[in-house]
């Protein structure tokens, strides 16, 4: 394989650009359904009527995370095809983990006299979880939704190979034609996108940590 | 008021029960004191009586009321829980913690406010300096003080206190229990207080439950406690010194000879002592001026004299009574 540096400026310039916002959307989608199902499960399993559910669900969870995303794509599809929405439930299926799992932590990592004197005091259950449990968990489950971002930036390229667009395009398109200019195009904006969703979100997190845990 | 009947508590798992059949009652305006080694079912005994534990039998009254009948975050709000890790709200200023409860209770945010202020000067803390300061921002006496501030919040009629001083270096928890003391002279609440230290029960209590492997092994004023022990377990709580203990608990008016003022035996006295005080200061009394006898004062008027003879008379008999 060649590299010419003309046609990596171009590749960086021309080629890749247009599918930056079909990436992000390719994270975020995803992220934003993971978030929406982990965190509420993650919270369930940590109260008492469920908590013993907690090492069967998380297994499910684990599963979603070992199973590569290709294989889910194909599980799908005889239901879903190819494309957009199976490539979507693929990586959705893949952020589930880190975020569920940094809920449990977070929320089982409040101190137990807090808790105990929270409900000594007379709050309520609800009041408990909402005003003093996750307050206190809020920066590890916004962790936990860090790692799962970044991991899905890099995974998305993946939905390239399914007919699921993304950066993933450029990429594949590289090594099909021979053309290192593309991979490594590609991939840079992939690392770009990564890294910037990275420091959003360190920065959405600096704002939710109360300034005693600084 | 507080009234246990026959409450035991088996924990799920457990065959052996952590408090058995216990039966007492604490009456108002009263500190009753728990104390006894861990695992003795004294914090189990607390933590049943604001519900954070259900009983496995028996019945608990707060003032004439089965606790059962009371919805139980209802109850805990009438309720003072202080415990020895504070469990301040660590993302929550000093401010807010202390709020806690009349906020639940829907106070009005300037009533509020200025409850909180005169808690915060009523255990010690100044009130513009500590308000918006966090947990971590504070000392270990600080906190515990903004522990006690929280638990009295709302004006609750009866403190829980699970072992509330334990958490502080021993000069700091002599003095909190002294500020206590005084502040309980005020408020008058029905305490029920937990800890492991017979020093501190017998400091503190108006009662003393002494706890062992979830029974009740002796009930009794100080007094009755040490100059009485039930059993072997209660004498070696108490320790080698339970007639030093006594001489702290005995008032020097109660072992006086009286004399007249401007009689010679009291004439002949060089230092003088309060007739409240302990027995234990006359001690020192005499041996700072060594002499062998004090005066013994109500006011300017000396109204009796205790000799070194008297105490050593006294101490005798009680550990006559021991053997």
């Amino acid at each position: 394989m060649n590299f010419e540096l003309e046609r990596f400026v171009e590749a960086m310039l021309d080629r890749s650009p247009p599918y930056i916002l079909e990436h992000l959307q390719l994270v975020l989608i995803p992220l934003g359904i993971a978030t929406a199902i982990a965190f509420p499960v993650g919270v369930l399993l940590t109260r008492p009527r469920f908590r013993r559910y907690t090492g069967r669900v998380m297994s499910i969870f684990n599963a979603g995370q070992t199973i590569p995303p290709l294989a889910v794509i194909a599980v799908f599809f005889p239901f879903l095809g190819l494309g957009y929405w199976p490539a979507v439930i693929a990586l959705t299926i893949y952020a589930l983990l880190p975020i569920a799992r940094n809920t449990l932590a977070g929320l089982a990592a409040v101190p137990r006299e807090v808790k105990d004197a929270a409900r000594g005091m007379g709050m309520t259950e609800w009041q408990i979880l909402s005003q003093v449990e996750l307050p206190l968990s809020l920066p590890v489950v916004m962790s936990g939704i860090k790692t799962s971002a970044v991991l899905t930036a890099g995974t998305a390229a993946l939905a390239a190979l399914v007919g699921g667009k993304g950066m993933g395009a450029v990429i594949f398109a590289g090594i099909n034609f021979f053309r290192m200019e593309l991979i490594l195009a590609g991939t840079i904006y992939i690392g770009i996108i990564a890294v910037l969703l990275d420091r959003v979100l360190t920065f959405v997190e600096e704002k939710m940590t109360p300034s005693y845990m600084k | 008021m507080i009234q246990l009947e026959l409450v035991k508590k088996v924990f799920p798992n457990t065959t052996v029960p952590a408090v058995d059949e216990v039966t007492f009652s604490i009456n108002k305006g009263n500190i009753c004191v728990f104390v006894g080694p861990s695992g003795c079912g004294k914090t189990t005994i607390l933590r049943m009586i604001n519900r954070l534990v259900e009983p496995t039998s028996g019945n608990i009254y707060v003032d004439g009321e089965n606790i059962l009948d009371v919805d139980s975050d209802e109850l805990r709000r009438r309720i003072g829980y202080v415990i020895q890790q504070i469990g301040l709200l660590p993302h929550r200023t000093i401010e807010q913690n202390v709020g806690l409860v009349p906020r639940l209770l829907k106070w009005s945010e300037a009533k509020i406010k200025q409850r909180v202020m005169e808690l915060l000067e009523i255990v010690g803390l100044d009130p513009v300096e500590t308000a918006w300061k966090y947990p971590y921002q504070l000392s270990g006496g600080q906190m515990q003080r903004a522990g006690v501030a929280r638990a009295l919040a709302a004006d609750p009629p009866i403190m829980l206190m699970d072992e509330p001083f334990g958490a502080v270096d021993p000069i700091v928890r002599g003095r909190l229990q002294d500020e206590f003391l005084r502040l309980q002279q005020e408020v008058k609440k029905t305490i029920c207080f937990v800890t492991h230290d017979i020093n501190e029960a017998l400091k503190m209590g108006d009662y003393i439950v002494v706890m062992n492997m979830g029974k009740l092994v002796q009930k009794g004023t100080p007094m009755e406690v040490l100059s009485n022990p039930a059993n072997k377990f209660v004498k070696d709580m108490i320790g080698d010194d339970r007639g030093v203990k006594l001489l702290d608990l005995t008032r020097a008016e109660s072992l006086m000879t009286a004399v007249t003022e401007g009689s010679a035996a009291a004439r002949d006295c060089s230092c003088f002592l309060d007739a409240i005080q302990p027995v234990k200061m006359a001690l020192e009394v005499m041996m700072k001026n060594d002499s062998d006898v004090v005066g013994i004062c109500r006011g300017k008027e000396v109204v009796g004299t205790l000799s070194w003879t008297e105490i050593k008379k006294h101490i005798h008999k009680i550990s006559g009574d021991q053997e």
